[in-house]
């Protein structure tokens, strides 16, 4: 049965010195979870990882990574006085 | 700069003006002046600074602009140039200490009730959170910049470039030495969470 997951091929691709298809993708992760990939890198990601699970597991690890961050810290409260004293100096101001 | 130029405007209106435009930034702008600093009172006159800043160069804000990238850059800047040297070092923080604080009874009739409740509902939200700030703190101050800029405010690349006055190629090279720090403080938590790094 042929494999459906093709990672070895893509990781001999480094062999003659030239970034493999893996190192490529791994080069887009974090565009690909900032959404700061163009159009074409997220088609060229998307394919990859279809079929290559070791950059499959990364990229659900990256974002992750990004989403303990974006969901889990807490934002500490602004002192309720902060805002009063930011506006008298403002209007000691001339 | 813009159409009305500031001369035109009373103190009052360009107070009111000020206000409209730059308090909303408030609250972002004093997380990112905490995570900074790790110190609340650090980051208040961080941000009291940064205000008083903004407002003398007020003129120079274009209306309608990225307001709070432009207040971000104005508290960096300041952190870099004069608040780093004269602040506590904040190599660490108690974080037990803010905890304490806010679960304390005595935020109660300060307006800051339905946060503080909010954030004693989930024991496990809890524990989580802990772990992410206490590994985020112990990263270096570039690297946790980077991070609070683009994971918790969801700055671009782009305004991250601005705000920090470096190259988007070293935005980027430096989220991502600073995601790899963060992966591997994380580690021991995500390995009990089933996350085999």
């Amino acid at each position: 049965m042929e494999s459906k997951f093709t990672e070895a091929a893509h990781q001999k691709l480094s062999e003659d010195g030239h970034e493999s298809e893996c190192d490529k993708i791994a080069h887009l992760l974090d565009l690909m979870i900032d959404g700061e990939a163009s159009t074409e890198e997220q088609s060229y990601f998307n394919t990859h990882i279809e079929e290559c699970v070791p950059c499959f597991e990364s990229h659900q690890k990256q974002k992750l990574l990004k989403g303990l961050v974006s969901g889990h810290l807490k934002r500490v409260i602004v002192p309720e006085s902060l805002a009063l004293s930011i506006k008298a100096r403002i209007q000691e101001t001339v | 700069m813009s159409e009305q130029t500031g001369k035109q405007l009373s103190k009052e209106e360009k107070d009111a003006r000020f206000e409209a435009e730059l308090l909303p930034v408030l609250d972002p702008l004093y997380n990112f002046a905490y995570r900074l600093t790790l110190d609340e009172d650090d980051a208040n006159d961080l941000v009291q600074e940064t205000y008083l800043k903004a407002y003398r160069f007020f003129d120079y804000f274009e209306q309608g602009t990225n307001a709070k990238a432009w207040l971000f850059r104005i508290l960096k800047n300041s952190f870099i140039n004069e608040f780093r040297k004269k602040s506590k070092q904040p190599a660490k923080v108690d974080y037990s200490e803010v905890e304490g604080y806010y679960n304390s009874d005595d935020v109660e009739g300060e307006g800051g009730v339905a946060t503080t409740t909010d954030m004693r509902t989930e024991s496990v939200q809890d524990l989580i959170g802990d772990e992410v700030a206490s590994a985020l703190n112990a990263l270096p101050v570039d690297f946790r910049t980077v991070i609070i800029l683009c994971d918790l405010e969801g700055f671009t690349y782009e305004e991250m470039a601005k705000i920090l006055d470096i190259p988007i190629g070293t935005v980027r090279s430096r989220l991502h030495r600073a995601r790899n720090s963060l992966k591997e403080k994380l580690e021991k938590y995500a390995k009990s969470m089933g996350y085999n790094s």
